[in-house]
């Protein structure tokens, strides 16, 4: 009764699923890394504008849509009880289709060609769009909402739009559409990609993970029932505003504060937790509660005084370290739990536990490494040394590398406990 | 909200064991490690045995399945019976390293498991078992001993 297919294995995916997106998020970081070693020491050379949006896209496409999608076909069962029917089979259409259409698109904003374009939008939008509706449509069968469950709908509601404008956005630059409207659609497209996308999910589900994974005091009340409404709120208010010619300078910092209050009260709660174990995804919360609060002060400095360009990249590296701690504090506690989880569901007496999969120290070492990474763009955003950006790269190499290696090995001790130890049937 | 209201309560007050326990794990002090596990031990699986004798028989009468949502809690009740006989081992052997390393799958086994009690089953019962049975099944728990 209980093996491969067992009870609680009805609501969880596979295990591959989630390895399958987590992997390509590592190996998109590590291409990363790679391609800003090569514009940093200067092997290649691109325009300004293509150097801004590739990075920005393997960033927010190739690792951190492949972390966060990966993560929700995990825990939407837990945290909403919506369950994906055909999980592998429709998680491998999505990861397929992301991992072209980000390559596509990554060539098309270094060649320019035309058809890239289109195909890139294609591709990318089928894949993402796919992935947003077949979940939205689930989450809008859940009768009871938790604060975490309904920030996931606006979170994946925003991602929704966020798409849709970028198609747009990759159509005007093949040339296919005019893109009259451009500038306030790349604006609205940012807007809700960063907060609506990757801040909302960030802040829905540490409504459950902060609390329940580290036994904090409870979120108050008015910030669990009304931040992510009125979060998403604002963002459609910015999007009226753009289309209406109306400032979103106000739009913009009551943002940015809402977004401060919440790091800091996430920060006390981290300070106030019964449990007294301070691994490495504490410090990974913590750190990216910490720039999250940096890059929103900048923020909020911007909209009411002109701040200068340096102030603005450190703004972005902010975010930047803010949303990749979170998605590596998520991954030190999702990779060694599944593997542990799945094989003794499957009756595996000598399954690995969390530890044996990836130790906390080897976690806390890839923490200091993402600190020196941080340091690094830091340094080379403020003062420009001579070959910081080199060794700034190297450690965007040396950070994916280090958690790419740690996810196959769980890959291998997961197979091999499979094939060389003893199943017990129930 | 009652069976929401009390079986949350309880969920948090085991959490708050646990974590004494792992406390004194983590300062080497076994003996209080020991008898803060076991009360931790004895809470959580009083808690199941309230599920388990009475507020499921009450949910699976009214809505008239056994194969819903609490076949799938009993299982994992299994699972973290299963836990908790691993760490007890461990905090016996003053193994530190293998009892954090249980402590982190029993955290999330258990955060998990609560997460769908919380959101899906207990919701489902405030919703569909009527008020007098609500009070009475309330009662019947809270007379429940291991």
């Amino acid at each position: 009764m209980f093996n491969q297919g067992g009870l609680s294995l009805e609501q969880a995916p596979p295990i591959s699923v989630v390895m399958k997106f987590f992997i390509t998020a590592s190996i998109f970081g590590l291409l990363l890394g790679l391609y800003l070693l090569a514009s940093s020491s200067g092997l290649l050379t691109y325009s300004a504008y293509a150097y801004k949006v590739t990075i920005t896209h393997f960033l927010a496409l190739g690792v951190m849509a492949s972390f966060m999608l990966g993560a929700l076909f995990q825990m939407l069962p837990v945290i909403a009880g919506v369950v994906i029917k055909m999980p592998t089979k429709k998680s491998m259409v999505v990861h397929v289709l992301l991992m072209v259409g980000v390559f596509l698109q990554l060539f098309a904003f270094n060649t320019s060609i035309s058809l890239l374009y289109l195909f890139s939008a294609i591709i990318l939008g089928s894949a993402l769009l796919h992935a947003t509706t077949l979940m939205i449509k689930e989450l809008l069968n859940v009768q009871d909402h938790s604060s975490s469950s309904k920030g996931m709908l606006l979170s994946l509601g925003s991602f929704t739009v966020a798409i849709v404008f970028g198609i747009y956005l990759l159509l005007t630059l093949g040339g296919y559409i005019k893109g009259d409207a451009f500038a306030q659609v790349k604006e609205a497209h940012y807007s809700f990609a960063l907060f609506g996308w990757v801040a909302l999910l960030v802040v829905s589900v540490s409504f459950q993970v902060v609390e329940m994974f580290y036994v904090t005091p409870k979120y108050p009340t008015i910030m669990s029932k009304y931040l992510v409404t009125t979060i998403a709120m604002l963002l459609v208010l910015k999007l009226i505003a753009l289309f209406t010619s109306l400032p979103t300078v106000g739009i913009d910092l009551f943002l940015a504060l809402l977004f401060i209050i919440y790091g800091v009260i996430t920060l006390h709660r981290l300070y106030r937790r019964k449990r007294p174990t301070s691994d490495a995804t504490v410090w990974f919360w913590r750190l990216g509660m910490g720039l999250l609060i940096v890059s929103m002060v900048i923020t909020a400095l911007g909209t009411i005084s002109s701040i200068d360009e340096g102030l603005k990249m450190l703004s972005y590296l902010a975010f930047i370290g803010f949303a990749l701690s979170i998605v590596f504090a998520m991954n030190y506690k999702i990779i060694p739990f599944l593997t542990w989880f799945h094989l003794s569901n499957q009756g595996y007496m000598e399954a690995p536990m969390m530890h044996d999969v990836i130790h906390p120290k080897k976690a806390k070492i890839h923490f200091y490494i993402h600190v020196a990474m941080l340091l690094a763009w830091t340094l080379f955003i403020l003062f420009n040394p001579p070959m910081v950006d080199v060794l700034a790269s190297l450690l965007v190499v040396l950070s994916f590398g280090w958690l790419l290696y740690h996810l196959i090995f769980a890959v291998r001790k997961y197979n091999y406990t499979q094939k060389h130890t003893e199943k017990m049937e129930w | 909200m009652i069976i929401s209201n009390y079986m949350r309560t309880e969920h948090r007050a085991c959490d708050e064991i646990f974590a004494a326990a792992e406390k004194h794990v983590i300062d080497g002090d076994f003996e209080q490690a020991e008898k803060q596990f076991l009360l931790f031990a004895d809470d959580t699986l009083r808690h199941f045995k309230k599920e388990e004798e009475s507020l499921f028989p009450t949910f699976e009468e009214i809505t008239g399945s056994t194969e819903g949502p609490t076949r799938i809690m009993r299982f994992e009740h299994e699972q973290v019976r299963g836990l908790i006989g691993k760490m007890a081992e461990a905090v016996e052997n003053k193994d530190k390293d293998a009892y954090l390393s249980l402590a982190e799958s029993m955290m999330i086994l258990l955060q998990q498991h609560n997460m769908k009690e919380e959101q899906m089953l207990y919701a489902m019962c405030d919703r569909t078992i009527p008020q007098d049975v609500k009070e009475s099944t309330l009662e019947t728990m809270k007379a429940i001993e291991l």
